[in-house]
């Protein structure tokens, strides 16, 4: 019988030892934050499960002060009780070594009466908050100490890549009224923030994608909000990125961008040549698709947009092509056109992967983009740039098939790219002053199959007068020759049927009179576009040995 | 063997004298900064130009050549004349008003394009 009574003292003394640590200190948050600058109300709340009164609740915490900002507290301990709060910026509590820090008894009993100086250690990134409520009769279950309310601050630059235990009570003080220590465990490790978004999405770079590779520095950026407001503006590098700077824009904003070419380009007139007017001719025609016209030459959709240099909306006719005839022969047509010329471009830009996509039956040119903090990916655009009347992509960039591909169906070649493909053939552009002291340019070429070509002549118009220009093309080429400006000359050969070719031998020649008394020529004869063009609108390139 | 030896050593004596002539006495018509030591070759009064230069085109004989200015960077040809010119130095210009700032090649061939000499120069 002593034995059984023994062992039942043992049991009941055991379940009451246990029963001790029943209670805890629970910390959690009323209200939902998602943006930075949202604000964060904390409640801090007894937590009683054995029945013991609390009359001394003591709670110490500490928050992260790069992540959260105190704005203000309040008290929320019943009428008649006492409430105090105290605060340290710059500390952060050392728990108990070889202890349970959710073990906030042993916790506070460590800090009163056994590390003496070692409990905090100064910390820029941390501070202390520490409450106390006092009763005189016991404090109901589920009683809240306290509300805290923190501003959300941006992590960036913060050092913290999340917002993972922003606050942390590091130890519970909770007292009966005659001074008996109640045993206390704490609801969490820590609080943690998640989806947190907006801020500062930190440096950002837009990678152009061009053609015109040697020029990277001629082209600019525009960032826009939602609104339509320019949010900023750059230029890009020799390498063709632009680089916004840390705090321009924001995480989880929507914004848009553009790239545009500087009008003030020296060679805008070497966009727009003899090749594009071929590609633009064969498309009005509809060339091999029968009366009907109903079959496209073109391989990508943005090439109707591109060619369409009337701006009329609709599609690319011979209204566009004569438009570029009477461009290149410097011709005025007296209508306003959309050619890339000299002091005149017409951008456009888009988000490379869906560049000149096709969408419910319109081109497209998708701009917006939202960098997101968990994304770095979404930290840099492809940000590809075209120009109008600029169809066989020689300044612009060549969309992918994926994006804006035509269907082989849709094309009347089944070899794709033909359109925009070119192949090399020598030619010999010499000058030489002649028996009569005149300079003369001659363009010798054996190249077969041109239906067109050009060439874009530059010279030193204080010393040299262009004084004429001889064609031996063939008696069935248009033949153009204009002053661009001072010191340019295009010249060129254009068969709008696409069926004869340029003559072979010396189609072209120039001739000067020296403004002064010359020598020789080194140097005062260059050339720019040298281009020529076969029916199928393969471009040729020419290479001079 | 004695009168073999000595004729040999006069030889190489000569052959020597007569390199320090040449290079103690040069063409008086063309610029110090403009002669050329070897039989062929081209060069410019200066590397660093802004409108005009003067130019020595030296050659092996009187005939066609090639004066060709390539870009710096990738060796395309974007001027070309032919001069007909004589034997020895010709004094000669290259204008670079109308090419874009950058560096360039000039660079001399014969009429079949076989290299001869070549300079880089800049435009400023």
């Amino acid at each position: 019988m002593k034995k059984i009574l023994l062992l039942l003292v043992s049991v009941l003394f055991t379940l009451n030892t246990f029963g001790q640590t029943e209670s805890s200190i629970d910390y959690s948050p009323v209200n939902t934050v998602t943006q930075i600058g949202d604000t964060l109300i904390m409640k801090f709340q007894y937590f009683k499960n054995d029945g013991a009164d609390l009359t001394l609740g003591q709670v110490d915490f500490e928050y992260n002060n790069k992540l959260l900002a105190y704005i203000s507290h309040e008290s929320q301990a019943p009428s008649g009780a006492n409430f105090s709060r105290n605060n340290w910026g710059g500390y952060k509590f050392n728990p108990k070594a070889d202890t349970s820090e959710d073990d906030m008894d042993v916790q506070y009993i460590w800090w009163k009466d056994e590390a003496a100086a070692n409990s905090y250690s100064t910390s820029a990134d941390w501070s202390v908050e520490r409450i106390t409520v006092q009763s005189a009769g016991a404090l109901g279950a589920d009683q809240e100490f306290v509300k805290y309310s923190f501003r959300v601050k941006d992590k960036f630059n913060s050092g913290y890549s999340n917002y993972n235990d922003v606050i942390k009570v590091n130890w519970a003080n909770y007292q009966q009224s005659n001074g008996t220590q109640i045993q206390t465990n704490r609801s969490k490790d820590g609080q943690d923030l998640s989806g947190i978004e907006g801020g500062n999405a930190g440096s950002f770079t837009i990678n152009l994608k061009t053609a015109n590779t040697d020029n990277y520095t001629d082209y600019s950026y525009t960032i826009l909000d939602a609104a339509g407001s320019s949010v900023t503006t750059g230029t890009f590098d020799e390498s063709g990125q632009g680089i916004i700077a840390e705090g321009v824009l924001s995480n989880n904003v929507t914004y848009t961008a553009q790239a545009n070419l500087t009008e003030a380009a020296t060679y805008l007139d070497e966009v727009v040549t003899v090749s594009d007017l071929a590609l633009v001719f064969a498309e009005a025609i509809g060339a091999g698709s029968g009366p009907s016209g109903g079959s496209t030459t073109f391989d990508y959709f943005i090439q109707d947009i591109m060619g369409d240099v009337v701006g009329d909306s609709n599609g690319v006719d011979f209204q566009d092509s004569y438009e570029i005839l009477a461009y290149l022969q410097g011709v005025d047509s007296s209508n306003t056109n959309l050619i890339t010329q000299a002091g005149q471009t017409e951008d456009y830009s888009g988000i490379e992967s869906t560049y000149g996509a096709l969408v419910s039956d319109v081109v497209t040119f998708a701009k917006s983009f939202t960098p997101i903090d968990s994304d770095a990916s979404s930290k840099t655009i492809d940000l590809a740039h075209g120009l109008r009347g600029d169809v066989n992509f020689s300044h612009s960039w060549t969309p992918t098939i994926e994006s804006g591909g035509k269907s082989l169906m849709a094309r009347q070649s089944s070899a794709r790219y033909s359109k925009t493909q070119s192949e090399d053939a020598n030619i010999d552009l010499i000058s030489e002053i002649n028996d009569e002291g005149q300079v003369v340019f001659s363009i010798n070429s054996d190249v077969e199959g041109m239906v067109g070509s050009q060439f874009n002549i530059v010279y030193d118009p204080n010393i040299l007068s262009l004084e004429n220009v001889i064609f031996d093309t063939g008696n069935t080429m248009t033949n153009f020759s204009n002053i661009v400006e001072s010191g340019i000359v295009r010249v060129g050969s254009f068969n709008q049927e696409l069926s004869s070719t340029v003559k072979e031998g010396t189609p072209y020649q120039l001739i000067f009179t020296p403004l002064e008394t010359i020598e020789n020529t080194s140097g005062l004869i260059s050339f720019r576009v040298k281009e020529g063009v076969k029916a199928d609108g393969t471009k040729i390139n020419f290479i001079i040995q | 063997m004695r009168k073999i030896l000595l004729l040999l050593s006069l030889t190489i004596l000569m052959g020597c004298y007569q390199e320090d002539i040449i290079e103690q006495f040069p063409d008086a018509d063309i610029p110090q900064s403009l002669q050329i030591k070897e039989l062929i070759g081209i060069k410019l009064e200066s590397t660093i130009v802004t409108d005009r230069v003067s130019m020595n085109v030296k050659l092996p004989l009187d005939g066609k050549y090639r004066v060709k200015i390539r870009h710096g960077i990738n060796n395309e040809l974007i001027s070309q004349e032919m001069i007909t010119a004589s034997e020895g130095d010709n004094l000669l210009k290259v204008y670079v008003a109308s090419l874009d700032k950058s560096g360039y090649m000039i660079q001399l061939t014969d009429e079949f394009h076989n290299i001869l000499g070549n300079q880089s120069f800049v435009v400023n």
